[in-house]
């Protein structure tokens, strides 16, 4: 157990020390680089001594142009450490860490209460077309939910916007709270709050329940069929013992393993969701950033968002031995290993293909 | 070819496959097709701007008079060129790697799966967004390995553990005696056994293209230049065609194309899921 715990957090510190480097040397070390484009935008303004200008990129950046690389590097990792991404290009009076702390509490509530309504509504539909297999609801359910699950959630945001904002004016545009609302624990701002966050999170929940439910379905199924089942039936146990403690919670190991692996698919999803509902979260400001050619806000948006799939991906890796007690022991992990991996028919594909 | 047989027998029973499936069919034949028989006219006529569906202009014209249905054939190429570069890519290393870790396994095996687990915990789609922002992406290839810089990894994964299985056959014990090189070995003996799994696969990897493509031109992140759907929905909505009713089809036709193709790439990818995996037959 301590051992498996272990191995997560440090693939997690790896992953996320890779992302640090990695954003390193993608603004410093390309042809063309960011600093090296301020650099030359600020000597083409002119009227600035060469200590001047780099002093100004020391304050974006947090580093000396003029220094080796190496210890450019050793800086950036001792700012990182620090919580010091520098700041934002186009606005210097504030920092990238509290732009980003000011989104992300809005990006976690829009990804989170999503992923566990497509999740808990997915699970229950997929469970229930497991259910009554031959029934032609199912079979009705199962083309929709395809349908649904192949749908860009773009589009759908796209078209929600159209619809409800555009014609119907019934929800906002944009931004998570009115103005006119004084925020704080009051019911005029967690009206408005639920208000502004509903779209986006209808858009969420309407493209990626599909997934989910053929997932559940196809688990479920395949556990349908296994010899324990059959074995607790033989025993004359009540079908609702059954379906709780032998396929529920069977089916439901490759569901938690497919919700570490979403976690980074949603955030991913955010980029577009929240910039077309003008949804001050992390996805927003990324985008902002990319158009606005502001390099250390896009960077630090794109670390934070990173440190978020891996810590949230840590705490479904903690959460797993508890569903599946065989985690905990390695012999018996091996095992399942062993068996369940080589079976391609339970290997789900992600609700939006490869891009995960 | 029996597999062929088997497809067109699990499709004349499954119409919801077999639409998908004639429906890929058309969009590569328009893909391929298409601009030698539908011209853009080069005119930019505002007087003829938004106009509604007429037999001249099939889908009504956009804000500088141009036909939308013509945009929409004309952008099918560059789209599907992307979408099927970025598969074959994402294929490839998958394969590649994932044959070469299960079948050598030891050291050489876990290394490449942790390296492979970085990729699959990383997010894909900011990653492309944040190497597209630094990377000049006009080249269509290049667009396709960034499109695809993640997406490897999973399908890695999953032949990882087929070869794993793979490995210990008599077939491979056979080979192994008869003292086959590596390249052999992967390439003759056990790609073969896999295939199914990296068809079906392909087709997976062609709609996470598409998807990530359209949205990387929607929000303008990708160079705009030329037509192609995700071009055209960035311009109606720069345009605001969210609030005004005239420029519905303008908006929403790519939308459309877009979603009709995804829809059959996964309904037709289903039913060749039924044809590797007998299993699934029966149910």
């Amino acid at each position: 157990m301590v051992k498996y715990i272990l191995q997560r957090l440090v693939l997690s510190l790896v992953i996320i020390y890779i992302v640090v480097t990695l954003s390193f040397f993608m603004v410093r070390l390309m042809p063309g680089n960011p600093m090296a484009a301020l650099e030359s935008q600020l000597r083409m303004q002119g009227g600035l001594t060469e200590i001047e200008i780099q002093n100004r990129i020391n304050a974006i950046y947090g580093l000396q142009p003029n220094s080796p690389v190496g210890q450019q590097y050793l800086q950036y990792l001792g700012n990182v450490l620090r919580g010091d991404l520098g700041r934002p290009l186009t606005n210097p009076g504030t920092t990238v860490v509290a732009v980003i702390a000011e989104a992300l509490p809005w990006t976690l509530m829009i990804v989170g209460v999503s992923l566990l309504l497509s999740f808990i509504i997915g699970c229950a539909v997929g469970q229930a077309m497991a259910a009554h297999q031959s029934s032609v609801g199912a079979r009705i359910m199962t083309l929709t939910v395809s349908f649904l699950s192949a749908v860009p959630s773009y589009l759908v945001a796209i078209l929600l916007l159209y619809v409800l904002t555009g014609i119907y004016r019934v929800f906002p545009t944009g931004g998570a709270y009115s103005v006119d609302v004084a925020p704080g624990p009051n019911l005029d701002y967690v009206l408005s709050v639920l208000h502004h966050a509903a779209l986006p999170i209808v858009a969420y929940v309407v493209t990626s329940f599909g997934g989910w439910a053929l997932g559940m379905k196809g688990s479920a199924v395949s556990v349908l069929g296994a010899e324990y089942v059959r074995a607790a039936e033989s025993r004359g146990l009540s079908d609702r013992v059954i379906t709780r403690s032998y396929i529920g919670r069977n089916s439901m190991l490759p569901m938690i393993t497919q919700l570490a692996l979403s976690i980074g698919f949603m955030f991913g999803g955010s980029v577009f969701i929240e910039t077309y509902f003008q949804y001050p979260g992390v996805g927003y400001y990324m985008i902002q950033s990319v158009n606005q050619r502001d390099y250390s806000l896009m960077m630090g948006a794109f670390l934070l968002i990173t440190v978020t799939v891996v810590v949230t991906n840590f705490l479904v890796d903690l959460l797993y031995p508890l569903i599946d007690p065989r985690i905990a022991r390695p012999g018996a992990r091996k095992r399942r290993d062993d068996t369940v991996d080589t079976d391609p028919s339970t290997d789900v594909i992600p609700a939006g293909g490869t891009i995960a | 070819m029996s597999w062929f047989k088997d497809l067109w027998r699990i499709l004349r029973h499954d119409i919801a496959a077999l639409i998908g499936g004639v429906i890929v069919l058309i969009y590569v034949l328009v893909a391929i097709f298409g601009p030698t028989f539908v011209h853009l006219d080069q005119e930019q006529d505002p007087t003829k701007a938004y106009l509604p569906p007429s037999p001249q202009h099939w889908l009504g014209t956009d804000a500088l008079g141009q036909g939308v249905f013509e945009q929409i054939i004309i952008g099918t190429r560059p789209i599907m060129i992307v979408g099927v570069l970025a598969a074959v890519v994402t294929v490839a290393i998958g394969v590649i790697v994932g044959l070469w870790s299960g079948y050598v396994g030891g050291i050489t095996d876990q290394a490449i799966m942790r390296v492979t687990d970085v990729f699959l915990t990383i997010p894909g789609l900011p990653l492309i967004i944040v190497l597209s922002a630094v990377i000049r992406t006009t080249n269509p290839f290049v667009l396709a390995c960034v499109l695809s810089i993640t997406a490897w990894a999973g399908l890695a994964r999953a032949i990882r553990s087929q070869a794993l299985s793979l490995r210990s056959s008599d077939f491979v014990e056979a080979a192994t005696l008869q003292g086959v090189s590596l390249n052999n070995m992967i390439g003759r003996q056990l790609l073969p056994n896999v295939g199914p799994y990296v068809a079906i696969h392909f087709l997976m990897a062609i709609t996470g293209a598409i998807y990530a493509q359209v949205g990387l031109f929607m929000l303008g992140i990708a160079p705009i230049s030329g037509t192609n759907w995700g071009i055209m929905i960035n311009l109606a909505m720069a345009q605001g065609a969210l609030y005004t009713t005239d420029s519905v089809f303008y908006l929403l036709s790519p939308m459309a194309a877009i979603v009709i193709l995804q829809v059959a790439f996964v309904f037709f990818s289903r039913a060749l899921d039924t044809v590797f995996n007998p299993r699934l037959r029966v149910q």
